[in-house]
């Protein structure tokens, strides 16, 4: 409670997690010829014309934007592949996987590289899709929360966006049940007809759709 | 004294608290005023903040008398009960989870504990539904509901949800420096 009177200070901005994720590498197909790059980050190159080599989002979308380089689409941004996971998103309760920054990654490729995509318009709609489900997924997901004593919550490949935007509302609503639970507060009186016994320990960890 | 720091902490102490003078007292008729003998009488009823009651009671000068809000035959419980997500729990008192957590250890209720907790689980549900659906014209009217604790919790969801969604819409991107601008014309 201490700290969180300035709920934004523990989230990362959604302008951030657009800098991490450019951090990514990427495949492109450069049109030009030049040395290879030394960076801090390592060694990319060298660019030859038409043969593919691994860059950063960064340094791939700085080169897009020049028109020196043609961006190969990731694997995972294939019409199939996303209609597999769409398909499997709805089925299943778990959350599938995929790249841990795939809401940043398709924005900027549709930002800056929509001519290197095939069928744009699918995978843009097959991704705003899957992001919806999961979303969805993510707020029923949170009611059980308040069913039993929760402590802590298990989120398996969930993305970088999609933690970052639950992350203040779970850790206050979570702060806040442990207080209202905490042993100084519930004891082993049970007057209300819908509370279930107690254990004494601490409550098993709840699982938040997963495995 | 943990959260000495905490703002809504302090501000939790000032909720006013239902308490029975216990000894007569001189000197303090501010808080009695029926007449001019500034004093309190022994067994008059007056509402004093939270801290002041605890400090008394702990020195055995008054007792505490268990605020409405939290009461076992009060309408709040009833209420609670019946729909405690539509419960107006801000006008009874803004801070209600945490003047509970600090008023059920002292008076040793233990039905206050449990209490606080299902409510906070039934209104949490309806909290979240809101932060995730409401748009900004409607939120007022439900936020009036809200306990402090509770319209935070709102606020945090919702502002992370705007944030979100003004990044897609493409808000304002990097700029380029007006100094690279006059440089070389951006392609593209």
């Amino acid at each position: 409670m201490a700290a969180s009177s300035d709920s934004q200070a523990s989230a990362f901005s959604a302008a951030e997690l657009e800098f991490l994720a450019e951090d990514e590498m990427i495949e492109i197909v450069p049109n030009m010829r030049m040395d290879p790059l030394n960076f801090v980050s390592g060694d990319f190159g060298p660019f030859r014309p038409q043969i593919a080599t691994q860059v950063p989002l960064w340094l791939a979308v700085a080169l897009k934007r020049r028109g020196k380089c043609m961006i190969r689409p990731p694997e995972w941004m294939s019409v199939e592949k996303l209609a597999q996971v769409l398909e499997a998103e709805r089925d299943s309760e778990k959350f599938q996987p995929l790249p841990f920054h795939y809401v940043e990654i398709s924005r900027l490729l549709f930002d800056h590289a929509r001519e290197d995509i095939p069928d744009v318009y699918m995978v843009r709609s097959l991704i705003e899709d899957i992001k919806d489900v999961r979303f969805h997924k993510i707020g029923t997901g949170l009611e059980i929360i308040s069913k039993e004593r929760t402590y802590a919550l298990r989120l398996k490949n969930l993305s970088a966006m999609e933690a970052n935007i639950v992350r203040p509302f779970v850790t206050r609503a979570l702060e806040t049940f442990y207080k209202l639970s905490g042993p100084e507060m519930i004891q082993e009186s049970d007057h209300l007809s819908n509370r279930q016994p107690q254990a004494t320990n601490r409550g098993p960890r709840r699982q938040l759709k997963d495995r | 004294m943990a959260k000495y720091y905490d703002v809504d902490d302090i501000l939790a102490e000032e909720e006013l608290v239902p308490a029975v003078f216990q000894h007569t007292a001189n000197g303090i008729g501010l808080f009695d005023s029926s007449d001019d003998t500034n004093k309190v009488e022994a067994g008059s009823k007056v509402e004093l903040p939270f801290w002041l009651v605890c400090e008394l009671y702990l020195r055995q000068l008054v007792s505490i008398r268990v605020p409405p809000c939290f009461d076992k035959e009060s309408k709040t419980r009833e209420e609670i009960g019946a729909d405690a997500a539509h419960v107006d729990l801000r006008s009874r008192c803004p801070y209600f989870y945490e003047l509970g957590c600090k008023i059920a250890p002292l008076i040793g209720d233990k039905t206050i504990g449990p209490f606080l907790l299902v409510a906070f689980r039934i209104r949490y549900k309806e909290v979240l539904i809101k932060a995730h659906t409401l748009t900004l014209a409607v939120a007022p009217k439900y936020l009036t509901l809200l306990t402090n604790e509770e319209a935070k919790l709102y606020e945090a969801g919702q502002s992370s949800i705007a944030a979100f969604k003004k990044w897609r819409m493409g808000g304002p991107r990097l700029q380029i420096a007006p100094l690279l601008g006059r440089k070389r014309k951006p392609t593209g």
